[in-house]
């Protein structure tokens, strides 16, 4: 049965039909997703799933996409942009690219490596299969080549400008053996970019599929067609938003053992179905591993905007158009040779975190309060039974509070919808005993809405010499409350060795080595409240102490919520008590 | 139909009860294997009464004494819905000392992107109730911190005080020495009499605590609920004199005796959808297709499952509440985590009620919103204003404009014309049947999304298989389905409207066993794997309980590259654990990842074993079943009916019956519970199964 829905190509395609292939392209990216999940070796992407799948039309930009990792999903236009350009003429049927540099191939960290497969059908290029994932480690100073004390990206690891992986159907095996020969664990690495191939070569088929049942010239005009639904979209969402400029600073708690705060402006102009982006006076480029390409800014600038948009917006690059991202050259938020990016994912977090906090005098009802700050990646490394082993994984926090709900527990940033590596896992396949994971009361900013509980996770190292590596946040600048909701706890790293008990800095720049039998302590920060906390409701304040996510103590000192001795709420002292507090305030 | 079907029979006759949220579908079936079918409403307050008024009534019907039934068959979702509505037992969890928050963090991934106000479900045992105890195992079941016996007393205590009914103990590394939690069992199940006790060692000795925690959890939480439910269920059947024994379908496919799902009742929470792929499987097998795609479509929800080579696939990465679509596949957390053996069966909230919608900025949505039961489509004339799939199949002339249903649902053309026009034609700029149109090959492509599921995403090609389409939408859809996807033939059995009642009647009897064994494949020791499937083979047995002659054991094994987190199953001959034996399982784990996700590793790549799984069946014979559709020497009538490019062509009504010669399409076939399309360039015809077989037409006759 053929296809009646369809029209003439050249004409718009009918919104019926276009439906009917959007799920396709959502389909296929999917398909490409979950096959690398299941193939790969590696805890990051295996069990944290730090990766995204993407299908793309001739001119590299998105137009499906796997449920993967906002963050990176927004920079494959400006890789794909820059591959397209250095190959023009000379991209294949059967050719497989590699690349990872952020300057040489618009990339965003060494880590984060891009497998991508160009799709022809008959004969013409019609589109792209894109992958990228955070690979356990490329080399550098540091096991994970996440080193916040790289001070220049020679030092983080294998380079690579976008290169043939695969050259007409034949694998280059210099590249493989490149690969192999700069990386701390090469089965894993390896093993990772097989999968990616496995998956790119999935998307190809899907497209092809595609293209075979509705024909070339429909499906082509459909993807344009899509572009251009999902940026009316946008548009009819943006103008709904008061013209203005909504201003926002936050701050990076600063390097090392003496931080100093990094600062990250934003100015989002809204005008009729526009926004601009402006990050003139963001703090310049750092001597250390957190500078954003500006690739990876734009893609988490657009991540937190499409976040207030509808959910059935098409995700393709067309959503994109009416946002427009400036950010000065030379800066944390758009970094230039030599600046290095291994722990870039930290700024990436701010720059969402800025833009939902300036966005909430807009849309108080569309943003929650300040949450946790995103993944943290603990990473740990050494030798066991005479073997390097590296092991990272990307721990997650909590959320701030909305106008309706507390803050969530133990939920991802929203940059990066990643998972935690399993207890039992990790203990099976490393030299560690997690000894704690779970939330810590009082942690969460106080509000009308309560902001998400911080995250405890405790590792016991059971090996000689391991090295320890994290990039955390928040300490110094907790995460803030709205509306009168206050900051969540700050978060805290903690040694013990014996009786020795180490406060580590958020971002250490000088490797960590921990000795057998140390305590590694790791908590997040807690979420901002929403609103008023004399106006929470007392029985809410009374489930919080019944489920020990609230202490006695803490309900009256920041609730004035009085209990009595039988573990209800003393009416009469809690009402004396808020009145008290108003009179004062 | 009409003779009852006890006139000529002796011997035992089997009945079999499916619970839908509308109807309780019953089938009666006669030692020669003739059927009898009827539906009667589900009964929400308390299921049983509506299971034992269907049982009444047909063998009432067919003259049939309560004592002739030897066998009564069940699948009921009172499991799942305690835990959709939220209405299962106070439940306690006891954990390791520092993991209460196991069961609340999961595994931290929210199933939405772009959604800073996602709430994720509340987990089914509250904080308050999660207590801890100083207790701790290591990965190889080494202890590292022994059990606090002392301190299960004060929390038995709160437990009592807190008016719990169940309570499920999860510890850590549990799998590898189950000694703690044993004796934490012991030790709870002595200080709270009467209280439900279960222990993730009996639910899932396997490794991964988030996932261990939960499923454990909903065994406890659904029990007292599943108890009353069987308890009540019994005594009335007792009542009506029916004594047979009770069995009930396991989402896994086969069928458990009652003491066991009183024990496990996390095995039964999909049982609904499992019978009827099993009923798929049998009638494909039947009518000379290995290979089948079983599709379901209902009201709300369309679902896809494979069998292939006669066998259905299973999974453990359901989520109850989160359905088994592609996508939660990829990003789990959107229900309750439960990690056993469940058929593969995908789902996407497309169905005949599901609602079209377009937006200002000229975005058309089918689904997952549905009209439901109440008010319906705008075609039923109950209330519904707004246009549903169901209403656009009217629009086309598909569905009987008058009434279906047996002539018990009466249908509103105009209204259901009506509503597509201003909702959807209009504003487009379309004809009402082509909107209508466009709006079906919506709904097939979010169908299809579930069928690649269980196949391009499991490495396998659809037109490899037949489409086997039951359930009140399946013949709407099948062709157009079946055409998008390049699929060449369609199956739409008899009793297409009670097909999960139909199929309960050829599962079998089945218990399963796993254990945890981590062990690389090439150096694990063959005396402990023996001795580890032997333990488990007895304990099948034992608990099958019949003569070991009588039942089937397989063994499987579970297999990874090592240092890959997902595992592939695959069977293991019997045997000594041999190199042979280690290279022909390497073998089949590379066959099954080749198709699966397109690429093996060479011989010198290790793998690894992570459980070992026994599966005992009980033999047994089944009769063929025999349903004759009832002639009705229907006036020979046609309708126009709206093809896309082919436009409105005259199409001739048939009944079942009428395909004993085939006949090309268009033809619309209804029947009192389904109406089947046969578009131009198919043709249907009838095989002695009484099967309507719909092949791609290869020359169109004179």
């Amino acid at each position: 049965m053929s296809d009646p829905t369809a029209r003439q190509s050249g004409e718009t395609t009918d919104p019926l039909l276009l439906e009917v292939i959007r799920n396709g392209l959502d389909t296929v990216a999917d398909e490409m997703a979950l096959i690398l999940m299941r193939t790969a070796y590696s805890a990051i992407i295996r069990d944290s799933m730090d990766y995204s799948t993407a299908v793309c039309d001739a001119e590299g930009e998105i137009v499906g996409q796997g449920l993967t990792t906002p963050m990176h999903l927004g920079s494959f236009h400006d890789a794909m942009r820059h591959l397209i350009r250095e190959y023009d003429g000379d991209i294949g049927d059967g050719d497989i690219f590699i690349g990872n540099d952020p300057y040489l191939a618009s990339g965003q960290h060494l880590p984060d490596i891009y497998i991508i497969k160009p799709f022809f059908h008959r004969g013409r290029l019609e589109g792209w299969a894109t992958t990228i994932a955070h690979h356990v480690d490329v080399g550098g100073l540091v096991p994970g080549s996440n080193s916040i004390g790289a001070t220049e990206i020679y030092q983080e690891g294998l380079r690579l400008p976008f290169l043939k992986l695969r050259e007409d159907g034949v694998d280059d095996p210099k590249i493989w053996r490149i690969v192999e020969a700069n990386v701390r664990v090469p089965h894993l690495v390896l093993g990772d970019l097989r999968a990616q191939v496995a998956a790119a070569e999935a998307g190809v088929r899907g497209l092809d599929e595609l293209y075979t049942r509705f024909g070339a010239d429909r499906t082509r005009q459909a993807l344009a067609d899509l572009h251009d639904l999902a940026e009316r979209m946008a548009r009819h969402h943006i103008a709904a938003i008061p013209d203005g400029v909504y201003r926002f600073t936050d701050h990076i708690d600063g390097l090392g053992d003496h931080p100093e705060p990094i600062v990250l402006n934003v100015a989002l102009t809204v005008s009729g179905d526009t926004i601009i982006a402006d990050w003139e006076g963001t703090a310049a480029q750092v001597k250390g591993g957190i500078n954003a390409p500006l690739s990876f800014t734009k893609s988490n600038v657009y991540a937190a905007l499409r976040s207030v948009m509808p959910q059935e917006m098409p995700n393709c690059h067309g959503y994109t158009r009416p946002i427009t991202v400036r950010a000065p050259e030379g800066t944390l938020v758009n970094c230039t040779l030599p600046a290095p990016c291994g722990a870039r994912g930290i700024t990436g977090y701010r720059i969402i975190d800025c833009i939902f906090g300036a966005l909430a005098p807009a849309l108080p009802d569309r943003v929650t309060a300040d949450g946790a700050g995103g993944s943290t990646l603990p990473t740990f490394a050494g030798r066991l039974d005479g073997k390097p082993f590296v092991f990272s994984e990307c721990i997650m926090g909590t959320w701030g509070a909305s106008q309706d709900e507390d803050g969530q527990d133990g939920v991802p940033h929203m940059g990066s919808n990643q998972s935690n590596a399993p207890v039992e896992m990790i203990e099976a396949g490393y030299p560690l005993r997690i000894e704690y994971y779970g939330l810590v009361p009082d942690t969460g900013g106080v509000g009308r809405r309560r902001g998400g509980l911080a995250l405890r996770r405790d590792y016991r190292v059971l090996t000689d010499d391991c090295f320890l590596g994290v990039r955390s946040d928040k300490r110094a600048f907790p995460p803030h409350g709205l509306f009168g909701g206050g900051e969540g706890t700050p978060s805290m790293n903690v040694v013990e060795d014996g009786n020795q008990r180490t406060v580590l800095p958020v971002l250490p720049t000088v490797p960590l080595t921990l000795r057998r039998g140390a305590l590694f302590s790791h908590v997040m920060a807690g979420g901002g409240g929403f609103g008023n906390p004399l106006e929470r409701e007392p029985e809410r304040v009374l489930d919080d102490v019944l489920d020990g996510r609230l202490s006695r103590e803490a309900a009256l000192r920041d609730y004035a919520v009085a209990l009595d001795c039988e573990g209800g709420i003393d009416r009469e002292a809690t009402r004396a008590a808020r009145a008290a507090r108003e009179s004062v305030s | 139909m009409s003779t009852p079907i006890a006139s000529s029979a002796t011997g035992a006759f089997r009945l079999a009860v499916d619970i839908g949220g509308t109807f309780t579908d019953v089938v009666l079936m006669a030692p020669d294997g003739r059927l009898a079918t009827t539906k009667v409403p589900s009964t929400p307050d308390d299921y049983a009464r509506g299971v034992i008024e269907g049982c009444r009534q047909i063998l009432l019907r067919e003259n049939v004494a309560p004592s002739e039934v030897a066998e009564m068959l069940h699948a009921s979702t009172v499991a799942t819905n305690a835990i959709l509505e939220g209405k299962g037992a106070r439940t306690a969890l006891v954990t390791t000392e520092g993991f209460r928050d196991v069961l609340e963090l999961r595994r931290i991934r929210v199933p939405r992107l772009y959604e800073p106000l996602y709430r994720k479900p509340p987990p089914l045992v509250p904080r308050r109730h999660r207590f801890e105890v100083a207790e701790r195992m290591g990965p190889r079941g080494e202890v590292l911190r022994p059990l606090d016996e002392t301190a299960l007393q004060p929390i038995a205590r709160q437990i009592d005080a807190a008016g719990i009914e169940a309570v499920a103990v999860c510890f850590l590394h549990s799998y590898a020495n189950p000694d703690h939690e044993r004796r934490a069992g012991e030790v709870l199940r002595a200080l709270l009499p009467g209280r439900f006790v279960t222990l993730s060692v009996d639910v899932l000795p396997e490794i991964r605590e988030y996932e261990r925690t939960s499923t454990t959890v909903i065994n406890a939480y659904v029990a007292p609920p599943v108890s009353r439910y069987l308890t009540s269920l019994r005594a009335g059947l007792d009542r009506e004199g029916i004594t047979a024994p009770l069995f009930m379908m396991q989402s896994s496919g086969g069928i458990l005796d009652l003491e066991t799902v009183l024990q496990r009742p996390a095995l039964v929470v999909e049982s609904g959808p499992a019978a009827g792929v099993i009923g798929a499987g049998y009638v494909g097998r039947r009518a000379g297709f290995e290979n089948v795609i079983a599709l379901d479509v209902g009201g709300t929800t369309a679902k896809a499952s494979v069998v292939e080579r006669g066998r259905y696939l299973t999974t453990d990465e359901y989520e109850v509440g989160g359905g088994i679509s592609l996508s939660s596949r990829l990003v789990k957390g959107g229900g309750y985590a439960l990690r056993l053996p469940v058929i593969d069966v995908s789902e996407v909230g497309t169905g005949g009620g599901s609602l079209v919608r377009l937006n200002a900025a000229g975005n058309i949505s089918v689904g997952p919103q549905s009209a439901g039961a109440m008010p319906g489509p705008v075609a039923y004339g109950r209330g519904g204003v707004e246009p549903t799939v169901t209403d656009a199949n009217v629009a086309m002339g598909y569905l009987n404009p008058v009434a279906i249903a047996d002539g018990t649902v009466a249908i509103d053309l105009a209204g259901a014309r009506a509503s597509v026009i201003s909702e959807v034609a209009a504003p487009l700029g379309r004809t009402v049947e082509e909107a209508s149109y466009g709006v079906l090959a919506i709904a097939n492509a979010l169908m299809a999304r579930s069928v690649r599921s269980v196949t391009t995403s499991r490495g396998r090609d659809p037109r490899d298989f037949a489409l086997l389409a039951f359930g009140g939408g399946g013949g709407l859809h099948a062709v157009g389905l079946a055409a998008s996807l390049g699929m060449r033939r369609v199956i739409i059995p008899p009793a297409a409207g009670v097909f999960s009642a139909f199929g309960l009647l050829y599962s079998e009897i089945e218990f399963a066993q796993s254990q945890g064994f981590l062990a690389p494949l090439d150096a694990a020791e063959p005396a402990a794997l023996e001795n580890a499937f032997a333990v488990l083979e007895a304990g099948v047995l034992h608990h099958l309980g019949r003569p070991a002659d009588t039942i089937r054991l397989r063994r499987r094994v579970d297999l990874r590259y090592a240092g890959q987190a997902f595992e592939l199953a695959v069977d293991m001959p019997k045997g000594a654990f041999d190199a042979a034996m280690r290279d022909a399982l390497a073998a089949a784990f590379d066959e099954e990842h080749a198709r699966t996700y397109g690429h093996s590793l060479p011989r010198a790549n290790p793998r690894e074993i992570v459980t070992l799984r026994v599966i005992g069946t009980v033999i047994a014979e089944r009769p063929a079943s025999h349903l004759a559709p009832r002639p009705e020497q229907r006036e020979a009538a046609t309708r126009p009916a709206y093809f896309g490019e082919d436009g409105w062509l005259d199409t001739r009504i048939v009944e079942r019956h009428d395909l004993a010669t085939p006949l090309a399409g268009p033809l619309i076939v209804e029947e009192p519970d389904a109406t089947t399309i046969v578009p131009p360039g198919w043709t249907a015809s009838l095989d002695d199964g009484f099967n309507i077989l719909i092949d791609q037409t290869v020359e169109v006759p004179a």
